[in-house]
């Protein structure tokens, strides 16, 4: 029985790796070709810095291709034909769907799909979701707002092509949801690590119930970084005593990455669906050994009305050293997604990835999951202040969590912080992508 | 075929067969829209199965 088969796909998953980089060369041709005979935009690029199709012979051409940035997508659309711009390869009349970017990092991003991308979009979800042990005896419930945010919807119908059941938890509140999850007795869910540790809150100080009393047993989250941030899942796990997945996407790339079964401590990248190529943040060059973080410049190997073609996510990745013992032969990214470049910063001449305090805060029990991080100058000082909610059981031994917190902070980072501590509940909560850290030094003028 | 067994030439034929037929009924529906949308759909799935199996069947083949 198929069902039984560790793979979504045996063949392509098992590949030996030099057939994949094979695939990989020859599917870049191909959608390269797509974009600049069929997108103004793209032909343009690529005549600007003189390469045409039949220039790209091996991995070292691609490098010399110029690289996609979201502010470029942003300065076509509204523009014709409208509103996508000339990036978009079809005719208007063979879009099916639409979508937009978070708007996170600034003005929404339009996505245009054909109906042959959206089956692409499921084929992508449907070998994760495999690979993460969904199948037709799943009931899968998906507490998000279905809207112009391309989220879990692919989520949606890459469970449906596995033959899952699966459950639309759209307009329903938090409340809602967690009665329908206990009503039809779902098995799995997909969401934000934070909308997920929100879940659970208010399952146990507004409705009196347990999640993990309830039947979810795995839960792929995607949107944050969080399920690859060990205190983060390991909150995520003890809530509702489930298996935590991590997987990374994005609109106007699709989802490339995830966690398998046996959670090597990184995620798989998609090789036969994806290049991922990793650019060092200094001096540009092509990462391929290792232990070297740098910034994820991805092509989508199979999209066809708006190609994304050496696209800078602004992602921090590595190389895992190790194959997963899972038998995929794709190459895993070690830690998952581990900041943004556009996070990434430098607070009195050290780098610092606010990722990284997510973890410490979540690491101490006697703290809430949510907290807020705030980095000024103030007469010339680089100063973080870190906001944190204690719990109502911990109120009594402040001065002992401040001490815990504050040294592990140091340890981590290697920076100090003015620790307010806040009662509990007095934080913003956030349903989709939670944007903690702000840096204020780059807004006051 | 003995379980956990499959042939990816014979796949990929029988792709390719699927492939020609909802093309030549795609192409023959353009006054029947029921007929040329529900092909366009299929297609898509087509082209799902050429992802899948006829884009790695000839890779031993390439340098």
């Amino acid at each position: 029985m198929s069902n039984q088969s560790p793979f979504w796909n045996p063949a392509l998953e098992t590949l030996p790796y030099e057939n994949v980089r094979k695939l990989q060369l020859e599917k870049f041709k191909r959608i390269f070709s797509w974009a600049y005979k069929h997108s103004r935009f793209h032909k343009i690029l690529y005549e600007n810095v003189g390469i045409k199709p039949d220039d790209i012979r091996s991995f070292d051409d691609i490098t010399r291709i110029p690289t996609v940035e979201k502010a470029m997508m942003r300065d076509i659309q509204g523009k014709d034909p409208f509103p996508y711009g000339d990036a978009l390869c079809v005719p208007l009349e063979e879009v099916t769907a639409y979508r937009q970017t978070s708007g996170t990092t600034g003005q929404p991003v339009y996505q245009p799909d054909t109906w042959q991308d959206w089956e692409w979009w499921a084929e992508c979800w449907a070998q994760l979701l495999w690979a993460q042990g969904y199948r037709p005896k799943d009931r899968v419930f998906i507490p998000f707002g279905y809207n112009v945010f391309v989220a879990f919807w692919a989520g949606h119908y890459g469970a449906e092509k596995i033959g899952c059941e699966v459950v639309p938890g759209g307009v329903l509140d938090t409340r809602g949801r967690i009665l329908k999850i206990q009503e039809l007795q779902a098995t799995a869910m997909m969401g934000t690590p934070t909308y997920m540790l929100g879940m659970a809150d208010t399952a146990v100080n507004e409705m009196k119930i347990d999640p993990a009393d309830l039947t979810i047993d795995k839960i792929t989250c995607a949107g944050e970084p969080g399920a690859s941030i060990p205190s983060t899942k390991q909150r995520i796990t003890e809530a509702w005593g489930a298996k935590v997945y991590d997987h990374a996407g994005a609109t106007e790339i699709g989802a490339w990455s995830f966690e398998c079964q046996e959670q090597p401590g990184g995620m798989h990248v998609n090789d036969a669906f994806f290049l991922v190529e990793i650019k060092d943040l200094e001096t540009a060059a092509i990462i391929t050994e290792p232990g070297i973080k740098g910034k994820m410049i991805i092509t989508a190997l199979d999209r066809q009305a708006q190609p994304c073609i050496r696209f800078d996510s602004k992602d921090i990745i590595e190389w895992d050293s190790e194959q997963c013992s899972c038998g995929r032969t794709s190459r895993l990214i070690k830690g998952g997604v581990l900041g943004r470049t556009d996070d990434i910063t430098k607070v009195k001449g050290v780098l610092f990835a606010p990722s990284s305090v997510e973890d410490v805060v979540r690491g101490i029990h006697d703290l809430g999951n949510d907290y807020e991080l705030q980095l000024e100058n103030i007469n010339d000082r680089d100063v973080l202040t870190l906001q944190v909610e204690v719990l109502k059981d911990s109120e009594d031994r402040i001065d002992e969590i401040k001490s815990k917190l504050s040294d592990q902070l140091r340890l981590k980072t290697n920076l100090q912080y003015n620790i307010e501590f806040c009662q509990y509940g007095h934080l913003p909560r956030y349903q989709v992508k939670a944007k903690r850290f702000k840096d204020l030094r780059r807004t006051k003028t | 075929m003995k379980e956990n067994q499959y042939d990816l030439q014979e796949m990929n034929t029988l792709i390719q067969t699927m492939k020609k037929t909802a093309k030549t009924l795609h192409d023959q529906a353009a006054s029947f829209p029921a007929v040329q949308k529900n092909a366009t759909r299929i297609l898509a799935s087509i082209k799902m199965l050429e992802i899948n199996i006829s884009d790695i069947i000839d890779l031993n083949s390439k340098k």
